[in-house]
């Protein structure tokens, strides 16, 4: 056999916890081991929070799922667990608190070594004409609506202090992951700054957005709370650049 | 860049590890060098280039990657340019990797995995080295790996395959002791006579570590203070090397920082002694 079909053999005994012909058990047994162990030690790191509020023995066996179904084939641990996300989705649908938490380990994870990008200053938020300007965003910055509490669990786990009990949330809030200078941030969002985030990132003009606002609030009350999106997001260092 | 121009550097380090980092960056430490984990600063930015940035300014640097993948069938040009661009922005000491594969056909093991010591992994390791060099702009610094399997029947030692690597690329090696000490004690050969075979005027830098026994053998796990069997390997190795870098690694179960300093200080205190000896 010649290397490259010996090595396709081994690597596909060593997923699946196999020995390949002519090999030694015993020093395969070494290899399977660092290969699990491995990856359930990384997802572990990456999903620290979800682990802890899971526990161990059920975060190890989700993972062990995820491994047999999705092997790593980036150069980087860190890239490894991505949809990791979806399973715990799908296989605890009625515990949404789980994947929201995963989410948040996991983009909080990326902001922390994601690209460098400067943020706008308070100062420096003037424009002309402010119904045409649209917003560019560092892009660090990633949001989801949320059905749980995840946000105040991830915070109360983080800080060390009990955390709360997993309760269903209002529709339409929202939780939103960003890196301000070197430190990864995250907040919860009403539903009102969820939905304007998300016009936002899709292009809209900051006059689309009040536009968007007024179909719920009356005028004065529309520019009030996207004035209060605005100015939260330039003070926590969200926004690169004014365009328009 | 001639690849055998690579300086030598004498002195004892620490490999950098992250519950460490705030004790570098908040005082001067007595090491001449540190060696850090090249993929987890292969990031596109935040606090790990910060961290990185603010430390080389007091301290020598050695780049030491895990996922070169150079007894693969291809190398990840991508991953080279960006080990290259690391290495620009630090100019590192050198950069080190494992003689190893860690993955095929868009599988990545995270893992070392052992290579047949035949004519044609020779060739392949060979022309991924050659490869390796162009693209870094440098030599590459081989670690040698612990290892579980032998393959029968395989055309040479992993000394002599070593020592031919040497000659075909003008790379460099990181004598891993602890290493050689597991793999010797797995595969039943003398680590004596696998020096002796090796081009020691190539090595540049030596590995101390810790290691477990497992079920069946002894496990790399560089997760326990350099046992005795190590040191005294040790001892005879670097009274035969010239100018090189020792650096205590631990990857797991990580000490505090006083811990693995009173260990670069026993390095240093045994390389003069045995260098005394030898004078």
């Amino acid at each position: 056999m010649n290397l490259r079909d010996w090595q396709k053999a081994f690597v596909a005994a060593l997923a699946a916890g196999l020995v390949p012909a002519d090999t030694d058990p015993r020093g395969m047994a070494v290899y399977a081991n660092n290969y699990r162990t491995q990856l359930i030690a990384g997802l572990g790191e990456t999903y620290a929070k979800t682990r802890l509020w899971l526990g161990d023995s059920a975060f190890d066996a989700a993972a062990g799922r995820y491994i047999d179904a999705h092997p790593p084939s980036s150069w980087t641990l860190d890239a490894y667990g991505e949809t990791f996300v979806q399973q715990l989705e799908t296989e605890y649908s009625l515990d949404p608190e789980i994947a929201e938490l995963a989410w948040l380990d996991w983009h909080l994870r990326r902001a922390f070594s994601g690209p460098d990008a400067p943020s706008l200053d308070v100062r420096d938020l003037v424009a002309d004409d402010w119904d045409r300007v649209e917003f560019d965003f560092v892009p660090t910055l990633r949001f989801r609506r949320v059905r749980s509490n995840a946000v105040a669990i991830w915070r109360a786990i983080a800080d060390e202090v009990p955390p709360p009990a997993a309760v269903f949330v209002e529709e339409g809030l929202g939780a939103r992951v960003w890196r301000q200078g070197l430190s990864p941030r995250f907040a919860s969002m009403t539903a009102d700054e969820t939905a304007c985030l998300d016009l936002a990132l899709a292009g809209a003009s900051f006059g689309e957005i009040c536009t968007y606002l007024g179909r719920t609030w009356e005028g004065e009350q529309a520019a009030r709370i996207a004035g209060g999106c605005l100015g939260a997001w330039t003070a926590e260092g969200m926004i690169q650049g004014l365009r328009g | 860049m001639n690849a055998s121009s690579l300086p030598g550097f004498h002195g004892f380090g620490l490999g950098l590890r992250i519950p460490h980092y705030s004790d570098f960056l908040d005082h001067r430490q007595p090491v001449d060098f540190v060696e850090v984990i090249s993929e987890n600063f292969m990031v596109e930015g935040g606090r790990p280039l910060d961290v990185l940035a603010r430390i080389r300014e007091r301290h020598p640097v050695a780049l030491h990657g895990v996922s070169m993948n150079i007894g693969g069938e291809t190398l990840d040009r991508d991953y080279l340019r960006r080990l290259r661009a690391l290495a620009d922005r630090i100019d590192p000491l050198w950069v080190s990797d494992h003689l190893c594969w860690t993955g095929i056909a868009g599988f990545n093991s995270h893992d070392l995995l052992p290579l047949p010591y035949t004519e044609e992994a020779l060739g392949l390791v060979a022309e991924n080295i050659l490869l390796a060099q162009d693209i870094l702009g440098r030599s590459l610094v081989l670690e040698n790996p612990s290892t579980y399997l032998a393959f029968p029947g395989q055309g040479m030692s992993e000394a002599a395959f070593i020592a031919e690597l040497c000659a075909r690329t003008d790379c460099h090696l990181l004598l891993d002791v602890n290493n050689i000490y597991v793999s010797a004690t797995n595969h039943g050969f003398d680590p004596q006579d696998w020096l002796d075979r090796l081009p020691l005027d190539r090595v540049r830098q030596i590995h101390l570590a810790g290691h477990s026994q497992g079920r069946d053998m002894l496990v790399d796990t560089h997760d326990a203070p350099v046992p005795d069997a190590v040191w005294d390997l040790y001892a005879r190795f670097i009274a035969r090397l010239g100018d090189v870098a020792v650096m205590i690694e631990r990857d797991d179960h990580i000490p505090p920082l006083a811990d693995l300093l009173s260990e670069v200080s026993k390095a240093r205190d045994i390389a003069d002694a045995s260098r005394r000896q030898v004078a």
